[in-house]
Parts: structure tokens; sequence; C-alpha cells
């Protein structure tokens, strides 16, 4: 069972991420924000991060930077409400970004496609 | 003068026998611009591996026009070697086969290696291709800021193809400017492709950058920040010479490679070093002739019908012959039939239907057809914007790739 960790720092989005991957069968963690993030990834090992861009105490693409240069095959996909964070290049490292949306159907094709393509390998 | 054991000419001045970090300069006929190259890789090298035996090489392609004098004549506070190839020997590859040997015989740890052509180096560069070698990366790619039209060999089908291939998302797999570590240099040293025509010519960028995805080693992409603006020889209308041996390497690998590359479903991302350089000047203009590209894509089909119509599917010539008949104005490409095109060529050329180099050439109208599409789509797009949709057509290949698997095995 492939285990995702949710960083968000909204309440009811990490629930909803959390009800809805768990019914795929993922094994779903959360953290409502970057405080201390690599080293619950280390502790942790997920096998991929859905990351929320804009949170309120954390830059979501520095958080990508941080977890790239430490875990540099994980895969990462940004969750965003807007999708202006295009204009900055480091979004380039992540491996997808979805729109925040109730119909996590994107979002779940997303995630399925990372994972294989880290078992690919 | 000497002559190495590479039978490449050597000038040492300050005869240098270890470094630990190279920056390698290659050039032809560059006595324009490497005075400049030297100087900008020499504040590199002291300003942010100052504390390192380094050393500047320009490996070079036995030129006529002073390159020698010029760079050897630059002052500069780090020594440097001259190194060319016998005369009558000209080419990239053998510019860097030359490189790497020097750099083993040195004992190096890191390999930086930048084009002489450039006129926007600076010691960033040096710094940003370097350092992540250091920090326990093997490969080490480029990243620009281009003019969205600069580079459509590379946006066009050596990044789709090499990242639908290996799985890697490296942007600039055919960039001139790179690093490397020396477990690479043992890699480039001893490949059993190395000695492929094309290998020692154009094609040895996107040779080195496949190699290192496939060795399996940790690589990173690095931004550069300033526009690349050189005397460029893959802009939006490449050089025949430069598309086969670029697309034809791909396509030889793609044989070498092909246990590796039909497991791997899609891709993922390549780490990026070096943000927060502040911000990047917009890249200069870039004159496009549009009507240059339609004519060529036309003048193709006088040229190469026949074989187009033996080389694909009954569907996709017909695609094809739709496309041809769009008026200039409304003129438009679709990605899944480039991606198909794409996919059949490299087939074809596994197979060997027809002589390489008539193939390969072959494909370069189609190509162009392709380019006055991206042109015209991307008119009034951001580059940003642009990178979204190459983004786009990337995901068209990826989507598509069981379409190539089953036209390699011999399933279509």
């Amino acid at each position: 069972m492939a285990k995702i960790l949710v960083v968000d720092d909204e309440e009811h989005i990490r629930l909803l991420y959390s009800e809805e991957l768990r019914e795929e069968g993922y094994d779903v963690i959360t953290a409502e924000g970057g405080y201390r993030l690599l080293e619950r990834i280390d502790r942790e090992r997920p096998d991929l991060v859905v990351l929320d861009i804009k949170m309120v105490d954390y830059d979501g693409l520095d958080l990508l930077q941080d977890i790239r240069n430490k875990f540099y095959d994980l895969p990462v996909i940004l969750s965003t409400a807007y999708d202006t964070f295009k204009e900055d290049m480091k979004s380039i490292a992540a491996d997808f970004y979805v729109v925040k949306s109730f119909d996590l159907s994107e979002l779940k094709r997303k995630i399925k496609m990372a994972l294989e393509a880290r078992t690919s390998e | 003068m000497k002559k190495s054991s590479r039978l490449a000419y050597e000038e040492n001045p300050e005869k240098v026998e270890r470094a630990e970090v190279v920056v390698g300069i290659s050039s032809y006929d560059s006595a324009e611009f490497i005075g400049h190259t030297a100087e900008q890789a020499a504040r590199g090298l002291l300003d942010y591996f100052g504390s390192k035996n380094s050393v500047i090489i320009n490996v070079d392609s036995d030129s006529g026009d002073g390159t020698k004098e010029v760079f050897l004549g630059t002052t500069t506070e780090v020594p440097k070697i001259y190194l060319s190839t016998p005369p009558g020997t000209k080419g990239a590859g053998h510019n860097l086969r030359n490189l790497v040997t020097k750099a083993a015989e040195l004992k190096a740890q890191a390999v930086i290696v930048v084009n002489a052509a450039f006129k926007s180096i600076t010691p960033r560069w040096i710094k940003n291709l370097g350092e992540p070698i250091f920090g326990g990366f093997s490969f080490v790619s480029p990243l620009y800021l281009r003019h969205k039209c600069e580079g459509v060999l590379t946006s066009g089908i050596i990044y789709p193809l090499t990242r639908v291939l290996y799985g890697r998302r490296v942007r600039q797999p055919n960039g001139g400017d790179f690093a490397f570590g020396m477990t690479m240099a043992e890699t480039y040293m001893h490949h059993p492709t190395g000695g492929e025509k094309a290998v020692l010519q154009t094609g040895v960028d996107v040779w080195m950058t496949t190699l290192a995805i496939n060795q399996a080693v940790p690589i990173c992409q690095s931004f550069v920040g300033r526009p690349k603006t050189q005397r460029s020889p893959d802009g939006v209308m490449p050089q025949v010479s430069a598309f086969v041996d670029v697309v034809g390497t791909v396509f030889d690998l793609m044989g070498f490679f092909q246990e590796r590359w039909q497991k791997v479903r899609w891709s993922k991302p390549t780490a990026v070093f070096g943000f927060g350089m502040g911000e990047a000047d917009a890249p200069p203009p870039l004159e496009v002739s549009e009507a240059d590209l339609y004519r060529v894509f036309l003048q193709g089909f006088s040229q190469y019908q026949a074989l187009w119509e033996s080389l694909l599917d009954d569907k996709t010539f017909n695609k094809l012959t739709e496309i041809k008949n769009l008026p200039a104005a409304h003129f438009s490409f679709p990605s899944e039939l480039w991606a198909r095109i794409v996919f059949r060529y490299a087939v074809a050329h596994r197979n060997q239907v027809t002589d390489r180099q008539t193939l390969l050439e072959s494909l370069l109208p189609i190509f162009h057809g392709k380019s006055l599409s991206f042109v015209k789509k991307t008119e009034r797009m951001s580059i940003q914007q642009a990178e979204e949709y190459i983004e786009s057509e990337c995901m068209i290949f990826e989507e598509m790739k069981s379409y190539l698997a089953a036209d390699w095995q011999g399933k279509r």
C-alpha cells in the first residue's frame, strides 16, 4: 500500500484528501505545514507528497525545493487554488500540479501516474 | 607543443599536472568570443572554487581563425591548457573526448563544460554548473531562459523524445553547457557507442545526457540565469547536419537502451539547482520566418513524398497531406500526428528501411511544418505559457508511448 503525505494548512482539505485517498487504498498521513517536514519525511518515508503551494506560514515552492534537495526522487504533486504559481520556475521540480477541487479524479490520476513512474525505473 | 596519447595537440604552458576542477571550453573558429568566455570562467573558478586547484582547457577543433592564440593570450589568474584535434578532424564530440581524457589524466573531480560561442556566460554559470557535482550529483544539465522559438530542435523533438523514452524531465538534454563528475567521465571514455560518427560531431551533448540518465546516477538541472545568446546552430531552423546528428544519436541510443525504455511508463521531474539568482533579463528577440518554414515544409513533398508514403501508415500520411493543403494563415500541425511520425521514424531508423542519412533528412521538412505550427500557436504566449504548451505536447508523447512500444516490437 503506497503511503501519501498530504501537506495543507486547511483542515477540511486534509480531511477530504485523506478520506478519498484512503478509499482508493492508500495509506494517508497529513501535515498542516512545513515545520520539521523534512524530518517527518525522513522518518515516515512516504511514497508521494501532495503539497499545498500557498500556506499561511509556508511557501510550498520553497518546501518543494527543500524536499528535492534531500529526497530528489520523491514524487511531489503541487496542489493549488490558482495556477499563477507556474510563473515561478521552481514549480518545474514538481511531478505534477492539480488545481484544488472537490472532484479529486485529476489528483487520483496524477498520483497513479507519479507512483507508476517511480516503480517503472 | 606535443601530441597527447589521443593524437590531440596540446599546449600546457604552466605545466599543470593536477586539477580538482576543470572548465572545458569547446570551440571551433571561436576567436571572437573565447577570450570573454575564458575570462568569465576564470572569474567563476576564483570566486566560487577558490580553494581548489583548477584549470581552464580549451578543447578546439583545429580552428584556423586564431582561437588558440586568443585563448592562450587572454590574461587569467587560472592556468590554461590548449588541446586540439589533429588537422582535418573537427567536431564537438572529438573536443569533448579530448577533454574527458585530459580531465582523467589531471585526476579532476568535476568537469564543467561551456561552449565558446556564448556571449552571455557569467561567473555564476561556473558556480551553478559545478557546485552540484561537489554536492553529490554526477551530472548537471543547464536550464536557460530562452526565447520561446529558440531551440526548437530541443523543444520540438529531443526533449519530448528523451523524456518519453527514459522517464526523466531534463529540459535541455541537448544543451552545450553541463558538468559531470568522474563516474560519468569513466562511462564517457569507455561506452561502446562513443565512437559513432554523429556522437563525435553535434550529437555528443544529447549522448552525454542520455548516458547520464541511463547510468542511474544522481542528476540535476541548474539554472544558469541570463539568456542564452549565441551563434545558434539550434535556432528555429536547425542546420541539416545538426538535425541529422542529434536526432540520429537519439534514435541510435533507443536501440542501445531498448530494454530499459520499454519498461518506463511515465516521466518524473529532475531536481533543480540555482534559483535565487534574482531577476533574469528577458531573452533577446529572435527573428522567425514563418514563410521560410512553410516553404521548406511544402518543398518536402516534392522531394520526399514517395518515401513518406512508404514509411507512414495511410492515416498518418493522409493527415500530413491534409495539412499541406491548409492555407498558411490557418496552418496547424497536431501534436498527436507529430508524435506518431517521430515514433514511426525511430522504428524505420532501427530497421534501416533506407539509408539513415536520407531518412533523417526526410524528417526535417516535416519538423519545419511542426515548428511553424509551434510558432503560430505560441505567437501571443509568454515564455512561461509556451513552456506549458511544450509540457502539454510532452504529455501527448507520453500518452502515446504504447503506440511506439507496439511499433518497435513489430506489433503494428
